[in-house]
């Protein structure tokens, strides 16, 4: 069992040689997180739930070429989980067959449901969401890193695969095109509102 | 339930796949070579228009040859159990050993491999939850055991075989070519394209390259994976040099993929 990051490089190596407890040890450390970014990427709990497993996956089918952060494929994780909500069609193709089979509970509600309950909460992650998928990839997951995963640039730069100046610069023009972006959206929201409370 | 936590039907069930897929990885890749013989690439994602070779079929350099002795010993068990091989003929080297599951469980082999079988393998045809393995004999030993749980029921089929691997091929040129054994990778990899009407070669280190090479950082992977497209390298005679054929590479799937020549694509692999 993988009670802390701490623990985290052993169980990767022992995944590594075909432990698949080793591996569902790094899937219970990390699943709340990836499902959580992937929740803030697509906003529905079924697509979401599709990321996760894509990702997990993806990370025992790519293993080789995985990026360990400070001990931790958890930034490698977000990264595609980014990517993989960017396009749910081609990014989940492979496993299409396999995540359908997976049961589901049968009580979960609907994002309309959620929205209701959550709208101004809802509207936010929306604009976020917007926001991001604006951005081109490989910045979404930079933001995604740093903003939502409180990683320092220096770590998200091992990530990605890029320097840390170029990590930098990077996520400085990013955050300004996503404050554009997130500024832009939340008027064209009040325009609507004022509109449809002018009715 | 609430939104914030992942489904705990859906988890435990992606938990259990993926201890399964990482507990599988070798089987299935034994799977592979029993069902399409030497000469595949692990990893590989074989499309219409080439298929891997098939042992028997054409027999190139470096392919094992078996050679059947006796008669074949069937036997159904739940739990471990060790059967009877019958008396030895002159020649056998090997055992050939067929494992069916009829429960889901883990079936050890006696080379210290395993196969696992969970509901969904037992929901696919037989030949999809079958495994194989070719395991040398030793000396004054006539038993096979296969250890499982106690509860986990199997069929065996064993025969005694009489393995010899043939020699690669060494063209003018000095390279190698054939199928891949426990000696390792040819420079030319044997394949047959065009429904098994034409039987060539692949240049291994192209085959590598249009198979996605090895990803130097998470960005060169995750962009070879956003390709989606299929890749077509050079199928030639065991010269290495007359080109007989094109050999088509890749795992997309949808309509109108584009079928691009690993020549047209400037990859550093």
């Amino acid at each position: 069992m993988v009670r802390s990051n701490t623990d985290e490089p052993a169980a990767w190596a022992a995944a590594l040689g075909n432990d698949g407890d080793a591996f569902a040890a790094i899937f219970d450390l990390h699943r709340d997180r990836v499902y959580h970014h992937a929740l803030r990427m697509t906003a529905n709990v079924h697509d979401a739930e599709d990321v996760t497993a894509a990702t997990f996956l993806e990370l025992w089918r790519r293993r080789k070429s995985v990026r360990v952060v400070d001990g931790s494929v958890l930034p490698w994780l977000i990264v595609t989980a980014t990517n993989l909500a960017r396009n749910l069609a081609r990014g989940l193709r492979r496993y299409q067959a396999l995540i359908l089979a997976l049961p589901r509970a049968q009580d979960v509600r609907s994002a309309e449901d959620i929205a209701l309950e959550r709208i101004e909460e809802m509207r936010i992650a929306a604009q976020v969401r917007e926001a991001l998928s604006a951005l081109a990839p490989s910045d979404a997951a930079l933001i995604s890193l740093t903003l939502f995963e409180h990683y320092s640039p220096a770590q998200a730069a091992v990530a990605l695969g890029i320097s840390d100046g170029a990590a930098r610069t990077r996520l400085h023009r990013a955050r300004t095109r996503m404050a554009t972006n997130i500024e832009a959206l939340a008027t064209a929201d009040r325009d609507d509102t004022t509109k449809e409370k002018s009715r | 339930m609430s939104t914030t936590e992942l489904d705990p039907v859906f988890a435990a069930a992606l938990r259990e796949t993926l201890v399964a897929t990482v507990e599988d990885t070798p089987r299935v890749r034994r799977r592979w070579r029993w069902r399409l013989g030497p000469g595949i690439f692990a990893g590989l994602t074989l499309v219409a228009g080439g298929v891997a070779l098939a042992a028997g079929v054409f027999s190139p350099p470096g392919a094992p040859l078996d050679t059947p002795l006796g008669v074949a010993v069937t036997a159904t068990h739940t739990g471990s159990a060790t059967i009877d091989l019958g008396p030895r003929p002159a020649g056998a080297t090997d055992v050939s050993l067929t494992l069916t599951c009829l429960t889901p469980g883990t079936f050890d082999f006696p080379d210290g491999s395993s196969t696992r079988c969970n509901t969904v393998d037992l929901s696919q045809p037989p030949i999809t939850r079958t495994s194989s393995e070719v395991v040398p004999l030793s000396p004054g030993i006539d038993t096979v055991t296969i250890d499982t749980s106690a509860n986990a029921s199997w069929t065996l089929q064993a025969l005694y075989v009489n393995r010899v691997t043939t020699p690669w091929g060494i063209n003018a040129n000095g390279k190698t070519y054939g199928v891949t054994n426990q000696n390792g990778t040819p420079d030319l990899i044997a394949v047959v394209i065009d429904q098994g009407k034409t039987q060539g070669y692949v240049e291994a280190s192209e085959l590598n390259c249009a198979s996605g090479g090895d990803p130097k950082s998470i960005a060169q992977a995750l962009a070879w994976s956003a390709q989606n497209r299929h890749i077509s390298i050079p199928v030639y005679e065991s010269n290495g040099t007359t080109v007989i054929g094109t050999f088509v590479i890749g795992g997309a799937t949808g309509p109108n993929i584009p079928t691009v020549p690993l020549s047209s694509l400037s990859l550093h692999c």
